[in-house]
């Protein structure tokens, strides 16, 4: 044991003496979703000129290596969400130092011994868990550890196109945006809206989908108060709550109040070409969308673009579907040097966490929420509430991404009428059963 | 192009409406192509707001200055280039020998191992890809320019192409080397390897070809960015358009990662055809 | 080992003097070992320890435990699994009709010698070279709503374009069309050669009896390339059986896993579930049947060379 720590003294010494006259830099393996915008922001240091997630992002990896030349970062931008990857490279010990993982992803990893908890590098930088919102602290906390650097809270969102609502007659008379209150009222007013635009109430991406129809059972079974996942390894969605939610989606689409062959880009184009009412989306394209609104000539520059949480349709909890992006940090044997370089850029992404909440995430550090800045952003007084809201499944529940999968491949089936509501129920929690029993 | 009496079309009315079909058919080829190339010589912001903008000017060459500047993909056709050009030499070299040991020679074992190795024709590359991702994962082989052109060189059908080719040369022709005392690899390398260059030209291009276009091994095996191949790397930035750099820059960079084995093929493809019908059909 | 051999030269000398070229020796093995190292540890080797695997419960990060034939209980219980064998067979009966009939119908029409044959012949073959990601790039673009080339196409009749990456009846057409579109080209240049090779007397000799062209293709064309047309449809069964990039990257398998084909559940299964054991146990399922398929093929192609 000794005799392996001098050596390895003996080691890291030769290679300090060995690098430090060439300046040699620590190198950093960063993987990361959220697209590759190197066209528009490749270059781009000044964070603050930067508009939605890719480009802040891009641009705050440029401003870190710009801020430290000793440091050099290796940015690979893999397809969201990129864990197919990233399991292959965990299982080829090829795994990126630093990597972004959803906050109901990170138990899949961590369970397995793949993370590093980084209780200890965030202790150095003069971080603490305390700095955290209760959201980010709770998704980021496993075993009682932090097993990645929580930089948002996000959940889905009604972007409204205020020229239609206004066509529409579902403008309040305070110019706020007519939502409904319960699924009868909701069905109505996308009557209304259809009839008077002509067009679809709502912009979804329903082709070959499956995250955006799991949000949206997910939500409406909380706001049913409807326990699905009382037993982590046992899911129940054979239930009167979850047909009652899918069954109000397929009387959207059935009665043509949602587009329906869009893919995720085809709904964002139709969106804001004003081919529709309401995007149902992220807090991520908040900070895109209020940018075009801007933007004379543009759809939402007509009548302008409001954004609220999804309305509450029934009489449960006050609650919708939520989850965060966390920065984690593979187990790897690493000098001291690349584990303070870890532990320099987490801070830096803690610290310009503002620059980040500005794509229309929630921040996930007190300081940050509670600033006037952050405040003064635009709709944030109309979407603040989410931070309240926002719910996510609980963190014993492995291989989220898998079982949103399947949930969204046996909702669509039954909201397109490929199925019978109650088979696709039935089917849906059989196969996350038979999942998880075989994890 | 010898057989004229083959042709089909002439001057009737039968043969018209062949050729109206030859043509759409062409138009469906080509229209698609042609659609990218426009899509790529457009403003981002102008395809949003007004799709049917594709059509009528303005066009730009802004997506293409951007893919010079900020794009991956010179890298990427880099990697492509060293990994199907190292596969189809070491693919030549491989059958080449093996095609003469088996069609020419006699060994110990040699009808037993031929079959084993006709058997391995049967064996999809995606039926032994778990196994071999585990493998190349203990010998620590991934990302890397071997982890990406050996599992290639396991495919039996250039052996078994070579050896059909090496049989139907007349033995007469080697029986005579040898008997004039010339060893076997020198009758192999002097006499019989110069006859098979059509036969090679067909497995060559038919290996670079599998290999320039493989998806699912690069997939899983090539994961970090140095390493992309064009088919990961192109995938890599395919989906999400809208969040990220705008369709006519993805579509510019479709182009660029096309073109050059387009231009290689338009090249050579003289050769290819006679390629082709050199050897494939025996 | 070495008993056959001296029995072999024995026998073979006492026959004719240059037989004993053909004794088997050693050392002509060293022709067929570098080929067959590597076959053994890439192929074989795999092979068998896939086997291994699939008899395990394993996942991506732990060795897993014996579990006999469970693996495959699972599979033939899963109706995903069913419905991606049911897909690849559908992909298949799709695509190899098309590029075989499609393909013999254009190597007919540009076997002739003009300059607008050659430039024809050059352009379907072009799309061959593109890789997957970029044709399927190309065929979403064409899809897409509202931006596609498709929906333009209609929109100028005042239509609208049928969805045909989202509409479950036609996702699996939607992929096969733009399969066909991108490997046409190798069965045009095998049927081409083919006909190239067919002797110019025989075409002659039609000509002296005054055979139309028809009956020239009938009785003369179409019976010689018969085998070609064989190959071709064994060559396109297998190539088109392993179809994954095209139905990953333009459906994701969807909707509703009908455009999952036995590959890309593979993938999942093995890389988004790390149910390592459950994805060799189908990768064993793939290799069975491209196994029979070959089987099959074999037989029929021998007994059609022996007639």
């Amino acid at each position: 044991m000794t005799l392996r720590k001098l050596f390895l003294a003996t080691i890291s010494a030769a290679t300090v003496m060995m690098a430090s006259p060439s300046f040699a830099a620590t190198e950093l393996q960063v993987q990361r979703f959220f697209g590759a915008c190197d066209a528009d922001f490749g270059k781009n240091t000044d964070v603050t000129k930067a508009v939605g997630e890719c480009g802040i992002i891009t641009s705050l990896i440029n401003k870190f290596a710009a801020d430290n030349p000793d440091i050099k970062i290796n940015v690979t931008t893999v397809e969201w969400p990129g864990y197919d990857q990233l399991t292959a490279q965990f299982a080829s010990g090829d795994a990126p130092d630093i990597v972004t993982i959803h906050e109901s992803v990170l138990s899949d990893y961590q369970s397995k011994g793949l993370l590093m908890p980084l209780d200890d590098v965030l202790k150095t930088v003069g971080l603490t868990t305390d700095q955290f919102t209760g959201a980010a602290k709770e998704g980021a906390t496993k075993d009682g550890k932090i097993y990645g650097l929580p930089i948002d809270n996000w959940t889905m969102l009604y972007h409204v196109n205020m020229d239609l609502f206004k066509q529409a007659g579902l403008v309040n008379a305070d110019g706020t945006p007519m939502l409904p209150k319960s699924p009868e009222e909701l069905l109505a007013q996308a009557e209304q809206f259809k009839q008077k635009t002509g067009k679809p109430y709502f912009v979804q991406n329903l082709a070959n989908e499956t995250a955006l129809f799991t949000r949206n059972l997910y939500t409406y079974l909380f706001q049913q108060n409807s326990d699905f996942f009382a037993d982590p390894k046992k899911a129940k969605f054979n239930t009167p709550e979850a047909k009652k939610v899918v069954e109000m989606y397929k009387a959207i689409f059935d009665k043509g109040y949602t587009t329906k062959n869009l893919d995720y880009g085809g709904a964002i184009n139709a969106f804001l070409a004003g081919e529709g009412g309401v995007q149902l989306n992220g807090t991520w394209v908040v900070g895109d969308y209020n940018a075009q609104s801007e933007k004379a000539g543009t759809a939402l520059n007509k009548g302008g673009y409001a954004v609220y949480p999804y309305p509450q349709l029934f009489s449960g909890a006050k609650a919708q579907y939520a989850d965060g992006h966390t920065w984690a940090v593979s187990k790897k044997d690493r000098s001291p040097e690349q584990t303070a370089a870890i532990g320099k850029f987490l801070k830096f992404f803690a610290d310009n966490d503002f620059e980040w909440s500005r794509t229309g995430h929630l921040p996930a550090y007190k300081a940050v929420m509670e600033s006037a800045k952050f405040k003064a952003l635009p709709h944030r007084d109309t979407i603040a509430a989410i931070a309240t809201l926002g719910k996510p499944l609980p963190s014993a529940v492995q291989r989220q991404f898998a079982i949103q999968d399947i949930v969204g491949e046996e909702m669509s089936a039954a909201v397109t009428g490929q199925k019978p509501v109650d088979k696709a129920l039935a089917d849906m929690e059989s196969r996350v059963n038979e999942l998880l029993a075989n994890l | 192009m010898a057989s004229h009496n083959s042709e089909i079309i002439g001057r009737s009315f039968g043969d018209r409406v062949l050729f109206g079909l030859v043509i759409l058919l062409a138009l469906v080829m080509a229209g698609p192509v042609l659609y990218v190339i426009a899509l790529s010589l457009k403003d981002n912001k102008e395809l949003m707001v007004d799709p049917h903008s594709v059509f009528h000017m303005p066009y730009t060459i802004k997506n293409y200055i951007d893919t010079i500047g900020t794009s991956n993909v010179f890298s990427w056709v880099f990697n492509s280039i060293i990994v199907a050009g190292g596969l189809t030499v070491f693919t030549l070299i491989l059958s080449s020998l093996a095609g003469y040991g088996f069609a020419r020679l006699n060994f110990p074992g040699r009808a037993v191992l031929f079959v084993i190795v006709l058997l391995g024709l049967a064996v999809p590359e995606q039926a032994v890809l778990i196994a071999r991702h585990q493998i190349f994962s203990w010998l620590g082989l991934h990302n890397s320019y071997p982890g990406l052109i050996l599992p290639g060189l396991s495919s039996a059908f250039g052996v078994f192409l070579m050896t059909q080719y090496f049989r139907a040369i007349p033995k007469e022709l080697d029986e005579a080397a040898i008997l004039d005392n010339a060893s076997r690899f020198r009758v192999f390398w002097k006499v019989l390897l110069p006859l098979t260059v059509p036969a090679q030209a067909t497995l060559g291009i038919f290996t670079f070809l599998g290999a320039w276009n493989d998806y699912f091994w690069p997939l899983i095996s090539a994961t970090k960015k140095e390493m992309f191949t064009l088919t990961v790397g192109i995938a890599s930035t395919q989906m999400n358009f809208a969040q990220s750099q705008g369709i006519g820059f993805l579509m510019a960079q479709a182009v660029f990662a096309g073109a050059p084995i387009l231009i290689i093929y338009l090249f050579f493809q003289k050769y290819i055809v006679t390629a082709v019908s050199g050897a494939a059909v025996r | 080992m070495a008993e056959p051999r001296t029995a072999g030269t024995a026998t073979a000398r006492s026959r004719r003097k240059s037989v004993d070229i053909y004794a088997p020796q050693w050392r002509n093995f060293l022709f067929v070992a570098p080929y067959l190292t590597i076959f053994a540890t890439l192929l074989v080797f795999p092979l068998f320890w896939g086997i291994w695997l699939s008899f395990h419960k394993a996942d991506t990060f732990s060795s897993g435990r014996f579990v006999g034939l469970d693996n495959y209980f699972r599979l033939f219980r899963d109706p995903i699994f069913m419905q991606s064998i049911w897909n690849t067979f559908y992909f298949v009966f799709l695509t190899v009709p098309a590029l075989a009939l499609i393909g013999l119908f254009l190597a007919l029409c540009l076997n002739r010698r003009t300059r607008s044959a050659a430039v024809l012949r050059a352009l379907f073959f072009s799309s061959s070279v593109l890789s997957v990601t970029i044709v399927t790039l190309i065929w979403r673009i064409v899809f897409i709503p509202d931006l596609g080339l498709l929906s333009m196409v209609y929109g100028l009749f005042g239509a609208q374009a049928p969805a045909f990456l989202a509409d479950p009846h036609l996702a699996m057409i939607g992929i096969a069309i733009a399969t066909v579109w991108w490997c046409i080209g190798l069965p045009m240049m095998l049927f081409l050669s083919a006909l190239q090779q067919i002797p110019q007397d025989i075409y002659e000799a039609a000509a002296l009896d005054n055979a139309n062209r028809w009956q020239t293709l009938w009785s003369i064309t179409l019976p010689s390339i018969k085998r070609t047309f064989i190959l071709v449809i064994i060559i396109q069964i297998v190539l088109q059986f392993q179809l994954f990039g095209q139905a990953w990257l333009m459906t994701r398998g969807g909707p509703n896993n009908l455009t999952k084909p036995i590959v890309l559940y593979i993938y999942n299964t093995a890389f988004q579930r790390w149910d390592i054991g459950l994805g060799a146990a189908a990768s064993e399922i793939l290799f069975l049947l491209i196994l029979i398929a070959a089987m099959a093929q074999y037989l029929v192609t021998r007994r059609k060379a022996d007639a």
